[in-house]
């Protein structure tokens, strides 16, 4: 199986600071969806930041990232954005931040689309409200046509997600899509991202303290814990048969639904002393 | 046995300009002493607004609460020290909850300073309060002349915790004390939180969006939407046959785990 993204050796350090990953290894075969596990802290976001070549100039970084063969490690800015948004997107947190509160929906989704793919505003629209319905939306026209404060959070979630997906790129990637949302809202938003990622056959590095979320939409997970991998399996064993006392730690905490109610909880600290 | 508090009838209409928002329609409650009741809701459901007014934090549009068999709404403030001693909120976020300029110490013995609070506690050794809540909450006595910034997220809340104790109260509600922190955080602080309220007889209000965490700590809740409540009754019974059609959308939304291929 080839990788479509190739991690080898990754180190990052901001100004004269200890880095905070350290040779970090990771493979995603085309098609894949791998699940990154940790806490705050961890160097989840930060290594996402790298790919997407997304970090402050005060970061250094080593190491190389390979996405199907380009290294993109020491890339232009100009070459960069034009991978980025093509051939990968990222989903972050807080549409908000992705989102300009002055545009329409539509317009955004077309500008996406646009600089990536056909300069034609007619074929852009067909394209953004095809996309609009792909994410969930049955009124596509109408949502294309709304400002983001006219959207809910969910909603604008979703037009973030088509945002993300309209050029078909072969790597999302998504950074807590759905913390900031109600758990009601979260159902919807995961369902339909699992749902275009599967159409557009999208790779998916997906992070997140929910293990749970993690189990729905992740074949493969790594665990990280201070800027490393301590463990990396197929979801299902590191969620049942984690290796690692850290991972064992991690998984025991999530499992709420294990547990008899009132009990004391496991800690990370019962099954390893983490410095 | 008597009730804690009883609310009854409680409205809260917020109103701006021409628009105004109900945000709680109706609500009413009771909560026995030593209860652990929890109130289940999303955004904008309402459950915030219920327990600032229980708190005496603001006034109800309409409908009373009785702490303790007195009247709580619609009471000046100069006459609410029985509740401001009795009555401590634990928030979520202990960045912002903290004041980053104080030292932990002062932070701490913060409600104690309230002269409500000292007429309704009387003489106190502040510093000896201070020495034993921090110990009660895990955190080394040298902690009170640190400042909050020194802390990590986990022992800021174990801080908000400790200024809550402080006064010595009844009652513990806490806003989503646990939604921002990571599992491994949330299940020493939950496990301490529990602990807490066992040793000491108290009772919590513990609001939450999340269902599962709220059957782990609460025998009982309430569910929430739209300002009413919708649904109550033990917290294990709502899990396995919710009633209500919103309570049952919740509960089949909490992600669950499940093997992927």
């Amino acid at each position: 199986m080839t990788s479509l993204l190739q991690v080898r050796d990754l180190s990052i350090a901001f100004g004269r600071k200890d880095p905070v990953v350290r040779g970090l290894d990771l493979d995603l075969a085309a098609g894949q969806r791998l699940g990154i596990i940790g806490e705050s802290g961890s160097g989840k976001t930060v290594t996402a930041l790298a790919i997407m070549g997304l970090l402050p100039d005060n970061a250094r970084v080593t190491g190389s990232i390979r996405l199907d063969g380009t290294e993109l490690v020491g890339l232009s800015d100009r070459a960069l954005s034009r991978v980025r948004g093509d051939r990968m997107s990222m989903i972050f947190q807080e549409p908000m931040t992705a989102l300009d509160p002055t545009m329409t929906a539509g317009r955004q989704v077309a500008e996406a689309f646009r600089l990536h793919r056909d300069r034609d505003a007619g074929r852009a629209r067909t394209a953004v409200l095809a996309m609009l319905r792909a994410v969930g939306f049955d009124d596509a026209e109408r949502v294309a046509d709304s400002y983001p404060h006219q959207l809910s959070g969910g909603q604008r979630q979703r037009v973030v997600t088509a945002m993300a997906l309209v050029n078909r790129p072969g790597l999302v990637i998504c950074d807590e899509p759905t913390t900031a949302l109600d758990v009601t809202v979260q159902a919807t938003v995961l369902r339909v991202l699992d749902e275009v990622l599967e159409a557009v056959g999208a790779s998916c590095l997906f992070i997140s303290h929910d293990l749970a979320v993690v189990s729905q939409l992740c074949s493969d997970v790594v665990v990280m814990l201070n800027g490393r991998v301590v463990e990396r399996g197929t979801a299902e064993q590191v969620f049942t048969d984690p290796r690692h006392p850290y991972a064992a730690g991690l998984v025991a905490t999530a499992r709420l639904d294990l547990l008899e109610p009132g009990t004391r909880l496991p800690t990370v600290a019962d099954h390893v002393r983490v410095p | 046995m008597t009730a804690l508090f009883e609310v009854h009838g409680l409205t809260r209409v917020y109103t701006t300009g021409r628009r105004s928002v109900v945000a709680l329609e109706d609500v009413s409650l009771t909560v026995e002493p030593g209860q652990r009741l929890g109130i289940v809701g999303e955004s904008g459901s309402g459950k915030s607004t219920l327990v600032r007014l229980m708190a005496g934090l603001d006034r109800p549009t309409s409908g009373t609460v009785h702490f303790g068999g007195r009247p709580v709404s619609g009471v000046p403030e100069r006459q609410l020290g029985f509740l401001r001693a009795s009555v401590q909120f634990v928030f979520q976020d202990p960045r912002s909850s903290l004041n980053p300029r104080m030292r932990v110490g002062d932070v701490v013995a913060e409600p104690l300073r309230s002269p409500l609070v000292r007429r309704e506690l009387g003489a106190l050794d502040q510093r000896r309060r201070v020495a034993e809540v921090l110990d009660a909450v895990g955190l080394p006595a040298d902690a009170a002349s640190r400042y909050p910034h020194e802390f990590s997220g986990g022992q800021r809340q174990r801080i908000a915790i400790a200024r809550a104790l402080a006064p010595s109260p009844q009652v513990l509600i806490a806003d989503e004390a646990v939604s921002a922190l990571d599992v491994s955080v949330r299940a020493h602080v939950l496990n301490l939180l529990m602990a807490l309220v066992d040793d000491l007889g108290l009772t919590l209000l513990f609001v939450s969006h999340d269902l599962a965490v709220v059957r782990h700590v609460c025998p009982d809740a309430v569910v929430l939407q739209g300002g009413r409540i919708v649904e109550r009754g033990p917290t294990q019974r709502l899990f396995t046959a919710p009633e209500h059609p919103y309570t049952a959308r919740l509960v089949a939304a909490i992600p669950t785990f499940r093997a992927r291929s």
